[in-house]
């Protein structure tokens, strides 16, 4: 495997304006303005090789879009380097952005007020696509989005899932090689976000396109990859596989019980009653080394049950408690 | 070439969907017409040298007629991208910047100018003699009017950009359309047709380029200047265009290492 992107020692710094408040703050700050340095990446490295896909998480303000930015060639960093592709994004930005497709999930890149298809055509023009394999590409995606009925609409008709549909596409058109989302399902209903899903990951196996995703839903990366980067406060706190992560903070696991008669206190080693009524009961243990079956067959032998169910940290809890570990 | 000329294409198809807000947009141009015709008119009392009543009436028609490219704008898209953030598409792009925003602004200002010059261009045409609009003095002078004319649009491109600079600088479009409009319309003729400001003024407004957007073309149009005057004035305006160009794609590289995107 190769690295297609190396990022060293990336730091970016923003200088900004500090109002102050009140009236007399306003006036002030018209004679005489005090800035303030904010530090939004610090020495973040990582690498990301080929055809993988990789998901970037972290809080809000973590420096996720600012880092998506620096990849994307839109922002200069303050100092460090970085090599994707074998480019320096900032450096050779017009030979560089050729290999490259973003979507900002809050932002559009097609045309406002023309057709889908014929914001499509001029990005064939921009990227200098052959005629043969433009037609290809587009037939090919218009089939997996099922898109055939809103290239003739203009982009202002469309739905928000609609629209994202299409913005995909457009990022995809000149097949590149590397492809960054940028918070990609952001408002999408659950149907649309699973068609984005699947497409992700398709898009992925048929071109082997290198794919780094931000998202703030975690079934998102769960449902995509292995591999995160997690960022907080400019820094890059994790790097490896999800799983792992899962493993560590997402062992608790709750059992209800229901009982055929009534609730019989029971008291079990590693397990506390979180609550009861009269005959249901919610188990709870933390520790990884006692088993679901062994609870059950136990409790079974002792006390005619009528049903249970076993439930586990959701994603979206272990990310909590990560954020809480790393202080984030 | 092709991407650029495509960028051109989708702004001026984009622009020209729009009939109701021409048709409002000549309308209203109709309507300031009339006024500055006699608001000038009442300027003009004993007459200007050089300049007839005749020849302002068909200057103020003209400025009506062109509207839509006589002011400087910062395109539409170009502001409301730099307010909310969508720039950042611009950049991930293989498109030279300044040219994408130059092509689509040029696109959109000859849409919305097509879409107008022609019923004001009629109405004028067919109104009582005082109020008439003229014919060019000369099938000359009117070829060169045309000249003028598209290289004007182009010096307005040229300086819309400057604006798309300021709007960068200061994130607010209304800010850097504003400056830059007082500029051009006080020193390019569209608040006081040039030859009605004092001689001294205009010696050296001649030779700005702000008066080569719209004052230029109009006059040769009227026939203010001889043949010979206005190759050289299309000359100098060439050489403001190229000038113009230059200046302001080295302004935009130099403020685009300290872009800062927006939001999210």
């Amino acid at each position: 495997m190769t690295k297609i992107i190396e990022f060293s020692g990336i730091c970016k710094d923003f200088k900004i304006p500090l109002k102050s408040k009140g009236f007399w703050g306003g006036v002030k700050s018209l004679f005489k303005r005090q800035h303030k340095i904010i530090h939004a990446l610090k020495d973040v490295s990582f690498s990301i090789e080929e055809g993988d896909i990789v998901g970037y998480i972290g809080p809000n303000g973590a420096g996720k879009s600012t880092t998506i930015k620096i990849m994307s060639g839109i922002l200069t960093p303050t100092s460090g380097d970085c090599k994707i592709d074998g480019f320096t994004p900032w450096k050779n930005r017009k030979k560089y952005v050729k290999n490259i497709g973003v979507v900002f999930g809050q932002r559009s890149q097609l045309w406002w007020d023309v057709p889908i298809k014929d914001s499509f055509l001029l990005l064939k023009d921009i990227y200098k696509i052959p005629t043969e394999e433009f037609n290809e590409t587009l037939a090919l995606l218009t089939k997996v989005l099922n898109l055939t009925d809103l290239l003739d609409c203009p982009l202002r008709q469309l739905s928000l899932g609609q629209k994202m549909k299409c913005e995909l596409a457009g990022a995809l058109l000149h097949k590149p090689k590397i492809l960054f989302l940028d918070e990609p399902t952001i408002g999408l209903d659950a149907v649309t976000k699973l068609a984005v899903r699947d497409f992700i990951k398709y898009i992925n196996r048929t071109w082997h396109t290198t794919i780094i995703l931000t998202t703030h839903d975690m079934s998102d990366v769960d449902a995509l990859t292995n591999k995160i980067i997690l960022i907080g406060k400019g820094q890059i706190l994790y790097n490896g596989s999800f799983a792992e992560i899962k493993h560590k903070y997402g062992t608790a696991k709750t059992i209800t019980v229901e009982f055929a008669k009534e609730y019989p206190q029971v008291e079990l080693e590693g397990y506390e009653v979180v609550s009861h009524n009269k005959n249901t009961a919610v188990f709870k243990t933390d520790n990884k080394e006692f088993n679901t079956r062994d609870f059950i067959n136990h409790i079974s032998e002792k006390y005619e049950l009528v049903d249970f169910s076993v439930d586990m940290v959701s994603v979206d809890e272990i990310l909590a408690k990560l954020y809480t570990e790393y202080d984030i | 070439m092709g991407s650029y000329f495509g960028l051109f294409k989708m702004h001026f198809k984009g622009e020209i969907q729009y009939r109701a807000k021409a048709i409002s947009g000549a309308l209203t141009q109709f309507f300031w017409g009339v006024m500055y015709i006699y608001l000038y008119s009442a300027f003009m009392g004993r007459g200007i040298e050089g300049f007839s009543t005749a020849q302002m009436v068909t200057y103020v028609w003209l400025g009506q007629a062109f509207f839509a490219m006589r002011f400087v704008n910062v395109p539409k898209n170009v502001c409301t991208q730099i307010e909310n953030g969508d720039i950042c598409y611009n950049f991930v792009r293989p498109l030279n910047l300044y040219n994408q925003w130059y092509f689509s602004y040029i696109g959109s200002t000859l849409a919305s100018t097509l879409l107008r010059f022609i019923p004001i261009i009629v109405v004028a045409s067919i109104l009582p003699a005082s109020m008439r609009l003229s014919l060019p003095v000369s099938l000359p002078a009117f070829l060169l009017f045309l000249i003028a004319l598209i290289i004007g649009m182009l010096i307005n491109g040229a300086i819309s950009m400057f604006a798309v600079y300021l709007t960068f600088i200061t994130l607010s479009t209304r800010g850097s359309t504003g400056i830059v409009n007082v500029v051009v319309g006080l020193l390019g003729g569209v608040y006081l047709p040039l030859p009605m400001l004092p001689q001294a003024l205009q010696n050296v407004l001649n030779y700005m380029p702000f008066r080569c957007i719209s004052d230029l073309p109009f006059r040769i149009y009227i026939g203010n200047m001889d043949i010979k005057t206005a190759l050289v004035q299309i000359l100098i305006s060439l050489a403001w265009l190229i000038a113009l160009i230059i200046i302001g794609k080295l302004l935009l590289k130099s403020s685009l290492k300290k872009t800062v995107i927006q939001g999210g």
